[in-house]
């Protein structure tokens, strides 16, 4: 074993790229679509509220953020995935990648087995799927298998998924065909500001870590405006690294359809960046990028993903801390670092998904819990503060209600600057949080603009 | 285990009840940054919270949250009145509990933001470390 931690490969071995750069050879493309559907959002099977779009799933996918994934996939692959948690090709993957349809929209299209497809966003050219096969699913079973049961997967399912599970309502709510196939972005996307400047795909963050002259470099997932809980967290696992502590802390936000009560994307990565802006820590250390996901809140089976996406970015290593990406107690709450140190048999992982084939590089570190302890008078460790008695949590809910209230909250628990990016969005959504307009309006506008390209 | 509601208190909020008896009931949070008082909830009025606000939740130090302002600032208002943060509070405060219930529903759309300066970050965020 060496001194130094090298930069892991690509999950899979090499970075998905699909992305037509070439506006002119993008049309030539799409003109051979036989037949052209727009994209729709997933509309929650119950009540019709907008709950993914898979819009999303094709950009991560073809921007490499998923890598090896390139499309929708086939009915022996969902079938793999669901089983083992493995693509056909041996690699780990923890999610269904669909391309769902309704029977009347697969009825009206036509297609048939080898036949393009030209996506439309917005009205506007986006990308191509090249079919490969057309198969039927039932919603409910693909949720429940994808999240696992108590009887299945006794060692972390604490109770039977249902209706209150944002991710599984995902799957509930997909539409029964699906078209597999390889999807290809032939109108290239912009960003929209904010998010433009927070935009690392893949290639583009391994260049900026090697611009930075980072070796190492420590992920923090977020869907949170940072606390200083969440800012000791990431400082104080960034320690880790090989011989000297991480040299990058790469903050990776999920964006995607939001619920009322969570912070407005917009909020999140500009809260994120005011840390480095505002000094906290050096921005020479610190980058702030988006992966576009609608978070299943999968706990484990999201940190695989989770795992896949930043070390196809480049990271070295992932922070993980108790209830990682959960909801509920659907699962333990230390499911992910179960997967992560000893592996979750049951999942098809009888060991860490660093020690089985094909599986991943990057390295976990584990964290407990951060809080304020008014007698060591810092915010303190768990594993090492031991006046459990006096300890003041930084819980969430807590927070929110702060802000609500409009308290200024005090430096232990916000930054001044941080908590002023709040307020920055706050006055132009005339509310702290998402509420039913934001979420109504984010999912008309998505992050995302195409240029005009007429076929 | 009782669950109890925390209501944080401002500098406005502390002058109404300092001096009276529950002013010893006061904490301090986050190293004295700010005030508080953790008010037991009867188990009566807790089923009462849970089945009028479908928002609300008890964290993992048992406290409720997630309840509406409008409430909160009931509940406070009738803390100052009665001098008291005893079970009685909850029986006045649910007594208008439509007009509270009215109230959440409008907050749920509209919250004003506190008046604050953000000029200084505005200013930061003018020379972003990051993007193009």
């Amino acid at each position: 074993m060496g001194v130094f931690i090298e930069k892991p490969l690509p999950h899979g071995g090499r970075l998905v790229e699909r992305v037509v750069r070439d506006p002119e050879l993008g049309k030539k493309m799409a003109k051979m679509a036989k037949a052209v559907y727009d994209i729709k959002p997933t509309l929650h099977y119950e009540t019709g509220v907008p709950v993914r779009n898979v819009y999303r799933e094709i950009m991560s996918i073809c921007y490499g953020f998923f890598s090896p994934v390139e499309g929708s996939m086939t009915k022996a692959e969902l079938e793999r995935v669901l089983k083992e948690r493995r693509l056909l090709n041996e690699w780990v993957f923890p999610y269904p990648m669909l391309f769902d349809i309704s029977e009347e929209d697969y009825a009206s299209l036509g297609v048939e087995l080898g036949d393009r497809v030209l996506l439309r966003l917005k009205g506007k050219p986006f990308a191509i799927i090249d079919v490969e096969e057309i198969y039927r699913i039932d919603p409910a079973d693909v949720a429940t298998r994808t999240f696992g049961t108590p009887e299945d997967n006794p060692e972390v399912v604490q109770q039977a998924f249902d209706k209150k599970h944002p991710g599984w309502v995902i799957y509930r709510s997909m539409n029964p065909v699906i078209l597999a196939g390889k999807y290809t972005i032939i109108n290239e996307p912009k960003l929209r500001p904010p998010f433009d400047r927070f935009w690392y795909p893949p290639r583009k963050a391994r260049e900026e870590h090697v611009k930075r002259g980072w070796r190492t470099v420590i992920n923090h997932q977020t869907r949170n405006v940072p606390h200083v809980g969440h800012e000791m967290l990431m400082k104080n696992a960034a320690y880790t690294g090989d011989i000297e502590p991480c040299h990058g802390i790469q903050v990776n936000a999920i964006i995607g359809v939001k619920r009322r009560g969570d912070y407005p994307d917009e909020a999140i990565v500009e809260g994120h960046e005011m840390v480095h802006l505002a000094g906290y820590i050096k921005p020479e250390r610190h980058l702030v990028t988006i992966c576009l996901w609608d978070m299943r809140y999968g706990n484990p089976i999201e940190s695989l993903l989770h795992g896949i996406i930043r070390q196809n970015m480049g990271c070295t290593h992932h922070m993980f801390g108790r209830d990682h990406a959960a909801v509920g107690e659907y699962y333990d709450m230390y499911a992910t670092q179960i997967l992560w140190s000893k592996g979750i048999p049951s999942f098809g992982f009888p060991k860490s998904v660093n020690e089985v084939p094909y599986g991943l590089q990057i390295k976990a570190q584990n964290m407990a819990e951060f809080w304020y302890c008014p007698h060591c008078n810092e915010i303190a460790y768990s594993g090492c503060c031991n006046h459990t008695k006096e300890k003041q949590k930084f819980s969430g809910s807590f927070v929110r209600g702060m802000v609500a209230e409009g308290v200024f909250p005090p430096k232990v628990i916000f930054r001044p600057e941080v908590y002023k990016v709040i307020v920055k969005w706050w006055n132009k959504f005339e509310y702290p949080f998402c509420n039913e307009h934001y979420v109504q309006e984010k999912e008309e506008k998505l992050e995302i603009e195409l240029p005009d390209m007429e076929i | 285990m009782a669950h109890f509601l925390v209501i944080l208190l401002d500098d406005k909020r502390f002058s109404a009840i300092k001096g009276t008896e529950i002013e010893e009931k006061v904490s301090n949070l986050f190293g004295g940054a700010l005030k508080a008082i953790n008010v037991e909830v009867p188990e009566d009025a807790e089923k009462k919270i849970m089945e009028t606000f479908t928002s609300a939740r008890i964290d993992s130090r048992g406290a409720i949250t997630d309840v509406p302002i409008a409430f909160t600032r009931a509940i406070f208002e009738e803390i100052a009145a009665q001098k008291s943060i005893g079970a009685e509070i909850f029986e006045n405060v649910f007594s208008k509990i439509e007009e509270i219930k009215e109230a959440a529903a409008k907050e749920s759309s509209c919250l004003p933001p506190p008046d604050i300066d953000i000029s200084d970050i505005e200013e930061l965020q003018k020379h972003p470390y990051q993007g193009e």
